[in-house]
């Protein structure tokens, strides 16, 4: 929540403290200003609100967000990203994922704006069970935001293909899981890249669901916000861990044409945002238990942190649209 | 001279004896050796298949188990075989009836690879 001052060197609290808080370099003449967004990621980890308003960036430490203008926070469209929750893990790097996940909820009642709805970004259960599909959807009944939207993970989808996940959650969606929807004059489309993956392959849209989406925007104004969700990272993160998606590239293309498009993805279980053109690519948290950062451990697996941090590394996303502005401002926070 | 011919010929019987002792030991342990023969196991750990690659004979049944902390899964590119999800500590067996070599990969985590070569 506040960001502890004793946790942040001299020259963050120095920065933090600037009166000016706008950041304007913008060295490429195209309304992004990237030195301001890679200071902003930096401060990520001790809470910083980065804004992307008319093509500047503007960024704000989280412990003064009590002095902003609401008007600049607020939006028409208020919307929390969470994601994999694996309901079912129970080992050292988190005994109880039920509570974790619990605090995510308590964590997104207690925002100021209440979201409009939830986006979970897969990775629902741990082993695909019954009961740990049960218990999440149990325990995001308490969440402020009724309405959640989810696409698979691969956890959500062993042993049967899919078919418990698409009877759970995939009401209105096509077969292979993906749909689309409108909130407010943003189009949300949630894509679904974990099924048929292939041997040492990254993970997979396929030629049907690519052929659906050009469909899906090919009439839309390029105004239109686009917001995309899909549960493994739609930019290439780390191939060597299968941390990207081998046909994104297409997809992207299809959405060339809009001025904003967010992209919200989970799987790595820590936060990474970059910004390429006119699209804004964002990982969530996961509320179960972190991965390590990309090379720095010998495996992708669960990273065991000590037990009083470990609410530090697990978090919730909350993003807001304010109609006419360029991008969506992604807020992270976490659950410490 | 019959002494020396009962002698011998209970030498003979021992020897033979011996022999068909040694016979059937040497039976028994090759009976033991193809029994440990016609199995082998892969650990399954930090994201790998260990060994990854593996030789047996045909009729060998393969173990794999899953010592990760998080769930696997051993499936076979061609459609050979295919476990359900594995946790920690749980086991998945196949038998190779033909020879052939064998890739497989886990479908969870497709980047993990591994093979079984059956000879």
């Amino acid at each position: 929540m506040r960001m502890h001052w004793r946790d942040v060197s001299p020259g963050e609290r120095k920065m933090a403290n600037r009166p000016k808080d706008e950041i304007l370099h913008d060295h490429n003449n195209d309304g992004i200003d990237r030195r301001g967004f890679l200071k902003c990621m930096a401060w990520a980890g001790t809470g910083a609100f980065c804004v992307m308003q008319g093509g500047v960036l503007k960024s704000y430490s989280m412990s003064r967000l009590s002095e902003m203008n609401p008007a600049d926070m607020k939006g028409e469209l208020s919307f929390v990203q969470i994601s994999d929750s694996h309901m079912g893990f129970n080992k050292p790097a988190n005994p109880d994922v039920a509570a974790t996940l619990q605090a995510a909820v308590g964590k997104i009642n207690a925002l100021s704006t209440p979201p409009e709805f939830m986006l979970h970004t897969g990775d629902i259960s741990h082993l695909s069970k019954p009961e740990e599909f049960d218990t999440v959807e149990q325990i995001l009944k308490s969440a402020s935001a009724k309405d959640v939207f989810y696409v698979p993970g691969e956890h959500d989808v062993l042993n049967d293909d899919g078919k418990q996940y698409h009877e759970r959650f995939g009401k209105g969606a096509q077969p292979g899981g993906w749909y689309s929807f409108e909130k407010k004059g943003v189009h949300f489309v949630g894509l679904a890249n974990v099924m048929n993956l292939k041997a040492g392959g990254l993970g997979t849209l396929g030629q049907d669901q690519l052929e659906w989406l050009e469909d899906d925007v090919k009439h839309l104004k390029s105004s239109t916000p686009i917001v995309v969700f899909a549960h493994i990272p739609l930019w290439t993160v780390y191939p060597e861990w299968g941390w990207g998606t081998e046909d994104s590239a297409q997809a992207l293309a299809y959405l060339k044409k809009f001025g904003s498009v967010t992209v919200l993805n989970g799987h790595i279980h820590q936060i990474m945002q970059k910004v390429e053109g006119n699209v804004t690519f964002h990982t969530a948290c996961s509320t179960a238990f972190p991965q390590p950062k990309p090379g720095e451990a010998p495996s992708p697996g669960p990273m065991k942190v000590p037990a009083e941090q470990l609410r530090s590394v697990l978090g919730i996303t909350d993003v807001n649209y304010v109609q006419g502005k360029h991008a969506l401002a992604v807020v992270d926070s976490t659950l410490a | 001279m019959r002494r020396s011919v009962f002698v011998a010929s209970l030498l003979v019987t021992a020897v033979m004896g011996l022999g068909g002792m040694v016979a059937e030991h040497k039976s028994f342990v090759a009976s033991a050796q193809e029994k440990q023969a016609s199995s082998a196991e892969v650990k399954i750990d930090n994201f790998s298949f260990g060994p990854v690659a593996i030789t047996v004979a045909v009729g060998t049944t393969v173990t794999w188990i899953n010592r990760d902390d998080i769930p696997h899964t051993v499936v076979s590119t061609d459609k050979v075989f295919k476990s359900k999800v594995l946790d920690t500590d749980e086991k998945f067996s196949y038998t190779f009836t033909k020879a052939g070599e064998y890739p497989y990969f886990c479908s969870i985590h497709p980047k993990m690879t591994g093979k079984v070569v059956v000879q």
